[in-house]
């Protein structure tokens, strides 16, 4: 019954929600369905006879096929995909072998975000519909290589740069649905052979499983990095984020597959490090450098258990008449691997990590000890690092070092730089007056790089500022001198005392006197003095001749 | 239509390439794909455009104008998406969606005006608003800025 057959085709052709066609063999639309109107914009199946189909393709749809003309009249089977916009899903249509009429018959396919094959739930992330890190150690356990070497797997790590601030300003549900726009918007970036995964938080993942490396993976992170930086509206806002992006690629620095996504980290860490929006590639030097500041880490954290710390003192001295004031105490970490280390290279960690706190704890109460050792009331200048400020309990430390020790109030001063200020304006004001009220000085130390800004001097209790030494050793200049000379002048007025450091030679130190600054500390007077050796230098001074 | 009324207003740079036969052939498929895709979302407004710049209102609801700015943001065609305006609005300023070229050059401004007809611009509807004159600005600079002359 062949009619009959014809006719049911026919009958479900015209409901069917794919889309059905027929050509000639020059590519002309003998009939189609429906669906096939709808999805190529043909007002009816009336208006479909006679529509040369590769034109009225090719002026509405991408293609990789650069000529349609001849894949619609070639009579071999053919697969198209076409599509609206360069990244959205494409049609997939299927032609027919045939010599004079083909039929055509095109789906709408959307790629499963997941293997089918795979639980969806245990793989899938909830909130966007990516991958999740299961997903992604799974793909990667079980890549196999399909090509040549440059031919290999990357992994693009993405983390969003502000995502927290849209978190705290317009909510938890704002940043969710930013993750969602987040995540299509790294989807159209990536190619169909691509796995996209959020791992957590604002954290994301292409795994970039076939493109000529390293060119490919960067291409595609570029994109990210532009799509990101473009605005999103957001709950009736317009909302501006950013991404910074970490490339490791097997072959390309990355040897073993299990390192990949360590290295992609590392990457990301450097990329962050370096700005916000920024693509970085990884490479064995970031992972020697990753190690290098770990093992540093790792002893760092156990020098104070080791007693690996001690601290020197550098004499202060009066300008006027060369009595010693007192000192400042300096830390020195002398490791027996390392030997000695520079407070340059530790103390930023140390503030990294939080060890500063410890630290400063430490060299506070050992400052006040030892300086209570000392034959005569000389006072003693302990560095306090911005990140013990943003400690409640600092004015508790100072306080409890002073009782612990002994040590009068008068004689301890804490010497900080502006970063203390920048940090919390109103709780550092806050603290700096409780620990003034103890009648412990307080000292602006590096006066003169950074800001300096005058507020800062104003509505904070500085008993003392301490010129740099740069402008000191710059004295010769007549721009240095003539700096030096305002803010000695400025310390007058304002009743504060004035201190240079690295005065190092007899001309510094005779025109910064001439000038009228009142204390000076640097190699000329001493070097900074080991405990030990403290006594011996308060004697021998108290005894020299004047 | 309960949803409350969003009116969105950006400027991009086209980064259309190729040869005028390229830009007509891109042109006519963003026509073709809005209107199809506009009216299904309830989305009305305008596109205004020439060699250098694309300028466009869109109104409807939040979700669906996040929805075609998403779109946007991803395409190829366009680049530094500047938003002049994203704001809740009483009423559409415009019956359905349109497209008009916008620039100096007469020879591409007889060749689109059909476009205009095509889409029903009627630019009568933005006249006198002041960010119309704005985007009209940014049209005629990002022209002259362009390398291709139409």
């Amino acid at each position: 019954m062949p009619n009959e057959l014809t006719q049911i085709i026919g009958n479900c052709a015209q409901v069917s929600s794919l889309g059905f066609a027929v050509i000639n063999e020059s590519g002309v639309l003998v009939c189609a369905n429906p669906s096939f109107c709808e999805m190529f914009f043909i007002t009816s199946p009336e208006a479909a006879a006679g529509c040369a189909l590769a034109e009225h393709v090719s002026s509405r749809f991408y293609s990789i096929n650069a000529d349609l003309s001849k894949a619609f009249t070639c009579p071999a089977p053919d697969i198209i995909e076409l599509r609206l916009e360069r990244s959205s899903e494409p049609l997939t249509m299927h032609i027919a072998a045939g010599n004079d009429l083909r039929m055509l018959t095109v789906n709408r396919v959307s790629k499963p975000l997941v293997d089918k094959k795979l639980p969806n739930n245990a793989y899938q992330d909830p909130l966007t519909g990516l991958g999740n890190r299961m997903l992604l150690n799974d793909q990667i356990a079980n890549w196999q290589p399909s090509g040549p070497e440059s031919l290999s797997l990357a992994v693009i790590m993405i983390d969003l740069d502000r995502f927290k601030k849209i978190n705290d300003t317009l909510g938890h549900g704002a940043g969710d649905t930013l993750l969602k726009l987040v995540a299509k918007r790294i989807l159209s970036a990536t190619r169909d052979n691509d796995t996209v995964i959020r791992m957590e938080g604002d954290e994301f993942v292409v795994l970039h499983t076939i493109g000529f490396q390293p060119i490919g993976a960067i291409s595609v992170a570029k994109r990210i990095v532009e799509l990101m930086s473009r605005s999103f509206l957001i709950e009736g806002q317009q909302t501006n984020i950013g991404a910074s992006v970490g490339i490791a690629a097997l072959n390309h620095g990355t040897d073993n597959i299990a390192d990949l996504l360590k290295h992609a980290d590392l990457a990301l860490y450097a990329a962050k490090a370096a700005g916000r929006g920024i693509v970085k590639f990884f490479e064995p030097a970031l992972a020697q450098r990753a190690m290098d500041r770990r093992n540093l880490e790792i002893d760092l954290s156990r020098a104070l258990g080791l007693k690996e710390f001690v601290l020197m003192y550098q004499p202060q001295v009066n300008m006027a008449d060369g009595t010693l004031q007192g000192f400042e105490a300096l830390i020195r970490w002398h490791n027996p691997k390392r030997g000695l280390v520079s407070p340059a290279d530790f103390i930023p960690l140390a503030e990294q990590t939080g060890e500063i706190n410890a630290i400063g704890e430490w060299t506070l109460r050992t400052a006040c000890k030892e300086a209570m050792s000392w034959d005569g009331n000389f006072s003693v200048a302990v560095n306090v690092s911005p990140i013990q400020f943003e400690n409640e309990s600092i004015v508790d430390i100072v306080r409890n070092a002073l009782i612990a020790t002994g040590l009068a109030p008068e004689r301890l001063e804490l010497e900080i730089t502006e970063g203390v200020m920048m940090k919390d304006y109103e709780t550092a004001q806050k603290h700096l007056w409780a620990i003034k009220k103890m009648g412990v000085g307080i000292a602006m130390d590096d006066f003169g790089t950074g800001y300096s800004s005058l507020s800062y001097l104003n509505s904070f209790p500085f008993s003392k500022i301490k010129i740099d030494q740069s402008f000191v050793r710059g004295e010769s200049s007549p721009k240095s001198r003539a700096l030096v000379q305002a803010i000695i002048s400025l310390g007058a007025s304002l009743k504060m005392t004035i201190i240079a450091e690295g005065v190092e030679t007899k001309e510094q130190f005779d025109e910064l006197a001439a000038g009228g600054c009142q204390s000076a500390q640097g190699y000329l007077i001493s070097r900074p003095i080991a405990t030990p050796a403290i006594a011996g230098f308060i004697s021998d001074l108290k005894n020299k001749p004047r | 239509m309960n949803e409350p009324l969003f009116r969105l207003i950006y400027i991009s740079r086209n980064e259309i390439s190729g040869d005028e036969a390229t830009l007509n052939r891109e042109i006519d498929q963003i026509l073709a794909s809005s209107r199809v895709k506009n009216p299904i979302e309830n989305i009305t407004g305008a596109l205004m455009f020439n060699a250098g710049c694309f300028a466009q209102v869109l109104e409807g609801s939040h979700n669906e104008i996040q929805n075609t700015f998403e779109r946007i943001q991803c395409d190829p065609r366009h680049s530094h998406v500047v938003v002049l305006a994203f704001e809740p609005t009483s009423e559409r300023s415009f019956s359905n969606w349109s497209m008009a070229y916008f620039g100096t050059n007469s020879n591409a401004a007889a060749k689109f005006g059909d476009i205009a007809n095509k889409a029903g611009f009627d630019p009568s509807l933005l006249e006198g608003d002041r960010i119309f004159d704005l985007l009209k600005e940014h049209l005629i600079e990002a022209e002259s800025a362009s390398h291709r002359k139409l």
